[in-house]
């Protein structure tokens, strides 16, 4: 074997079609079994790939690709919403249970320069006249909500007459 | 019933530029323009002719959605195949089995059963010479002898260098010769 490669380089491109063989190309393969083999070697393997797309329905495959890109555009947008709203979910839990572990005296946020705001206890001395079991009365009403609707319990000053009006008035003023 | 397609005169890097910017049309005309080559690539490999479509499909889907990593140092199809060949070889390995022997070829039926069958013979035995090479060198001397790429583009995506692919494909050319002849 001469392992002749003068054509090596030339064939595949001449093989290809994007390449035309020179006038003494073509006379060396015609007399040189080594290039002539190769060149045979590299027609053949074209062919072997040639024959093989020729069955290949490309418009069906396009059909397919196009398809399945869709619906993998589709499940990755699902995906990212489902992420973000995830994120967002376990965004309120941490603020919500940042705000409960603030114990002691709730302290509403400093605006400003101004100083922060303390819940006080407010003094009712109004209050302290009262028996127990009236003390327990006033202080149930005051846990019910203040629309009390229709309640047939509810009375207007209007319907008073003069004297439980005065005592009304007498209470409100201590 | 729509008529023939239309070939699309744009360039592969102006048609990936089309399809990021949201053009499928673009996408579809890279399919045409490479899925056949892309087949007899992977079936020149070893792939079963059974698998080709369903391989061609997958290069090009993983294609698609890595065209980033697409950055024009190797031509579009040089890059597919070797898409498609890592993708092959992944099979392969998945299946633990060898590659598709002789027997089960399921080529088209010939015109010429006479001819069909002597040029179908050669193939064949460069099928069976290809099995036996290592895979760079059976890579090298598809891309270089079927797919007509240039030592350049075929060093880009197999990460040597275009000295080393020449030399990978004459001892391939070697190697074949002895085995087919």
């Amino acid at each position: 074997m001469t392992g002749c490669g003068r054509l090596s380089d030339r064939i595949p491109a001449v093989a290809s079609g994007t390449a035309e063989w020179m006038p003494g190309e073509l006379q060396h393969l015609a007399e040189c079994d080594e290039c002539k083999s190769e060149w045979n070697l590299v027609s053949a393997s074209r062919r072997l790939g040639q024959r093989v797309g020729e069955n290949i329905d490309t418009e069906a495959v396009a059909g397919m690709l196009l398809r399945r890109i869709s619906t993998n555009r589709q499940a990755d947008r699902s995906k990212r919403r489902w992420t973000l709203g995830s994120l967002a979910a376990a965004a309120a839990v941490v603020l919500a249970v940042w705000l409960g572990g603030l114990n002691g005296p709730r302290v509403l946020a400093p605006i400003g320069n101004r100083a922060p705001m303390v819940e006080t206890a407010i003094e009712l001395p109004e209050l302290d006249s009262l028996a127990p079991a009236e003390l327990d009365s006033v202080l149930q009403r005051m846990d019910d909500p203040a629309d009390t609707g229709s309640g047939t319990d509810q009375v207007d000053l209007g319907d008073l007459n003069a004297d439980e009006l005065q005592r009304v008035l007498d209470t409100w003023e201590g | 019933m729509p008529g023939p397609t239309i070939p699309d005169a744009r360039t592969d890097p102006l048609l990936v530029a089309a399809y990021r910017n949201g053009d499928e049309r673009a996408a579809a005309e890279l399919v045409r323009r490479h899925a056949k080559a892309l087949g007899g690539f992977l079936y020149s490999l070893g792939a079963a002719p059974e698998d080709v479509e369903d391989l061609i499909q997958e290069s090009f889907f993983r294609a698609f959605r890595r065209l980033d990593s697409w950055r024009g140092g190797a031509s579009f199809r040089s890059w597919l195949l070797a898409i498609g060949s890592n993708l092959l070889k992944d099979q392969v390995r998945k299946r633990k089995e060898k590659l598709v022997p002789l027997e089960d070829r399921d080529l088209q039926a010939a015109s010429d059963p006479h001819a069909e069958l002597a040029a179908s013979d050669v193939e064949d035995r460069i099928r069976a010479g290809l099995a036996e090479l290592p895979r760079l060198q059976r890579e090298v001397f598809l891309l270089r002898a079927q797919q007509g790429s240039d030592y350049g583009d075929i060093a880009a995506i197999l990460g040597t260098t275009p000295g080393a692919a020449r030399v990978h494909y004459h001892q391939a050319v070697k190697r074949l010769k002895e085995l087919v002849r």
